[in-house]
């Protein structure tokens, strides 16, 4: 064996960027919308505003359009960040321009790239990979409901009625079922600190395991809530971070697709076992024996981020 | 899409990939005359099924002669059509066998955590790569970009090890040397997610075959990936659920033939959810479904399908209904949900709904019209389910 990854899939190379995960966003991190005139662009910019996130443009390249809500809209992204000082974007174009979206920004000077889109080809996710590790940002996505620091900002579709702001940080891999949790963490008066959706996909820009670091030193951050599903090695990964850092914080673990048959993609690309690999079982032992809390049901996990959290009035489900 | 043996050396014969001569039979031998006729001498009969351990399931058979096909077939297949396994069968290849080679095991593959290219190469192929020991099995990792793959295939086989200096050393390293440089560039081009050739035949003069081609191609890449859309359009019966995805834009899968809970969904993550909770409290789902609400954009063309689908389902005996809508206006969803009840009135069973997001006083309203009460916790709903079901309430 010539790498470590084969045996425990783990990489080197693994890190999301040459300088790692970091995320440092606020209610003035400058934000632009690249897309902004399409259904989604339109849609989501003042939603995202309206929960708090600064957005200060956006990107068309619709001559026409000259601003979508007040919000202003430039032809290229370098045009936008120069006259805004954007240093993330949300990028909401179809799947096959993603990659050259992503590309835009890097070369504008963007270290913070979010796409939604879902059906991004493996290929391109790869080239945008190493685009964005080239350049020492930081991509989340692809096929990812975004991310938020409740109260601050959200970057992406998360439904206000899902957050609010808390000790809980929440890593997910499916939007739906993380909305469904922090719905539920809500009504048990449990907000988030920072909720990061890595996405379904399984070519992506930010895995479980680059945002433990983060999430350790990650001051508001009390307890960590991992949301993940079948297929792949991420919460194998996250696993054996977790085990090798000092983590230092309960974590419990929700992991869907315990009952799928094998050998098909369940919704998400990434979602799908062959034999023993990526199955259910592999993830909660991997993640048992890291200390995690490995949980059933959705009840059972709010009930669990409750006790991590010395929170006993969270109700029972 | 995990192609058929069959289906992917079609494709990779495409890109240069040179393999055996064979021909595609029916699952009962249809076809078989015609193809019988144009064979000689022994032949290798290979049931076309999704998945690898085929040989150990019995789904391959060599016969002495074409003569001999029509039985093999009988007995691979048995009254059922399916392996000792359980796997349908969608066919079978039929192959003129190969004599005189060296078996050997290339693969390349996207290593989701490296984010690059995972070329494996071992002279010792023809069994489950599993089963080859570690010191035999040699790795690389690469950029995706064909040179750079292909460079580190001639990377790996320089290393291979206990190969020594003989003839047969030379022939192994130039045939997989050559089958790198093909395969690298039939990778990129195809948008692979894996192309593994085990077997890899090679033959004394460094020429070489591919004896089994498992290839995994990026359903997110069929837009632009012709000749893989133009075998969906002709196979998609072989490829249901990927054709269904690529046709109707959502996702279904039947969990459980005999399942009594149809779910109408949306979200790959939650419903994948639900069923687990649901089978662990001892209920029955019928499907997995992600009916993307978003994607629906005022047309109950989709919701209208699913019904259809779920009317296979015989011992199907109540809808659940759980839609978390982030932004879809459910007032419109339950207007769409009601005119797709409508139209598929072949499914009678009563419907549960959990909606939560913007709207949902509309969707009460449209919904009650039609009797149906909507909950908006989901751990109320699923008893309701049980109550329809007729079992108590847990």
């Amino acid at each position: 064996m010539t790498e470590s990854s084969a045996a425990t899939g783990i990489d080197e190379s693994n890190a999301a960027g040459a300088r790692g995960f970091r995320l440092a966003v606020d209610r003035h991190t400058p934000v632009i919308v690249q897309g902004i005139t399409g259904r989604a662009g339109r849609r989501h910019a003042p939603m995202m505003r309206a929960a708090g996130t600064a957005i200060v443009g956006g990107v068309s390249a619709r001559a026409d359009a000259r601003e979508v809500e007040g919000i202003p809209v430039f032809a290229d992204c370098a045009q936008a960040v120069q006259a805004t000082g954007a240093r993330a974007s949300v990028v909401l174009v179809g799947p096959e321009q993603v990659q050259a979206a992503v590309f835009e920004a890097l070369a504008a000077g963007i270290d913070l790239v979010v796409t939604p889109t879902e059906g991004v080809p493996l290929h391109d996710a790869l080239r945008i990979r190493a685009a964005v590790t080239a350049a020492g940002a930081v991509w989340i996505g692809a096929s990812t409901p975004g991310l938020a620091i409740p109260g601050e900002a959200k970057l992406g579709f998360l439904p206000d009625v899902s957050l609010a702001p808390g000790p809980v940080g929440i890593a997910s891999k499916s939007g739906t079922l993380s909305y469904e949790a922090g719905y539920r963490l809500v009504q048990a008066g449990l907000g988030q600190s920072a909720w990061i959706g890595v996405g379904g996909d399984p070519g992506k820009g930010t895995r479980f395991a680059d945002l433990v670091p983060w999430f350790s030193r990650h001051g508001t951050t009390e307890a960590v809530l991992l949301i993940g599903e079948i297929g792949g090695t991420e919460e194998e990964e996250f696993a054996a971070t977790v085990a090798s850092a000092a983590f230092g914080k309960p974590v419990v673990a929700l992991i869907a697709g315990r009952t799928a048959p094998g050998g098909v993609s369940m919704g998400h690309a990434g979602a799908i076992t062959w034999g023993t690999h990526g199955t259910w079982e592999a993830k909660r032992d991997a993640l048992e024996r890291a200390g995690a809390l490995v949980c059933a049901s959705l009840p059972e996990a709010v009930r669990a981020i409750g006790r991590a959290l010395g929170r006993q009035h969270a109700p029972r489900g | 899409m995990f192609l058929l043996e069959h289906d992917a050396k079609q494709l990779l014969a495409r890109h240069g990939v040179p393999a055996p001569g064979g021909a595609w039979v029916g699952p009962r031998g249809e076809g078989l005359d015609a193809c019988a006729a144009d064979l000689s001498g022994p032949q290798v009969l290979k049931a076309q099924v999704q998945g690898g351990g085929r040989g150990r399931a019995g789904g391959i058979r060599k016969v002495a002669s074409p003569t001999d096909l029509a039985a093999a077939i009988e007995s691979i297949a048995g009254p059922r059509g399916r392996l000792g396994d359980g796997r349908p069968i969608a066919g079978f290849r039929v192959e003129s066998v190969v004599e005189g080679a060296q078996e050997a095991y290339l693969s390349l593959a996207v290593d989701p955590a490296a984010a690059r290219i995972r070329v494996m190469v071992s002279a010792r192929g023809g069994v489950d790569i599993e089963q080859v020991a570690a010191e035999w099995l040699v790795q690389e990792l690469a950029p995706l970009d064909p040179s750079a793959v292909a460079r580190a295939v001639r990377t790996a086989v320089a290393r291979l090890p206990g190969l020594g200096h003989g003839p047969h050393a030379a022939a192994m390293r130039e045939a997989l040397a050559a089958a790198g440089d093909t395969l690298a560039a039939a990778f990129v081009d195809l948008e692979a997610q894996l192309i593994e050739i085990n077997p890899l035949f090679v033959f004394p003069d460094g020429g070489w075959l591919a004896g089994d081609a498992k290839v995994v191609t990026d359903d997110s890449a069929l837009g632009r990936q012709g000749a893989q859309r133009a075998l969906l359009e002709r196979a998609g019966a072989r490829y249901e659920d990927v054709d269904r995805k690529w046709r109707h834009g959502c996702d279904y899968v039947v969990v459980d033939p005999d399942g009594e809970i149809g779910l109408l969904t949306t979200g790959a993550g939650l419903s994948m959810m639900l069923i687990d909770e649901l089978r662990a409290r001892g209920l029955k789902p019928y499907n997995f479904l992600d009916v993307r609400t978003g994607g629906l954009r005022g047309d109950p063309r989709r919701l209208v399908d699913v019904l259809q689908w779920m009317t296979a389902g015989s011992r199907l005996r109540v809808l659940l209904v759980n839609i978390f809508a982030g932004i879809t206006d459910l007032g419109e969803f339950a207007s769409l949900l009601d005119q797709a009840l409508e139209a598929v009135p072949a499914l009678r069973v009563p419907v549960v709904a959990r909606l939560v997001g913007p709207g949902l006083d509309a969707a009460r309203e449209q919904l009650a019209a039609r009797g149906i009460e909507v909950e908006t916790d989901l751990d109320r709903a699923v008893a309701r389910v049980r109550e329809r079901l007729g079992e108590p309430c847990a």
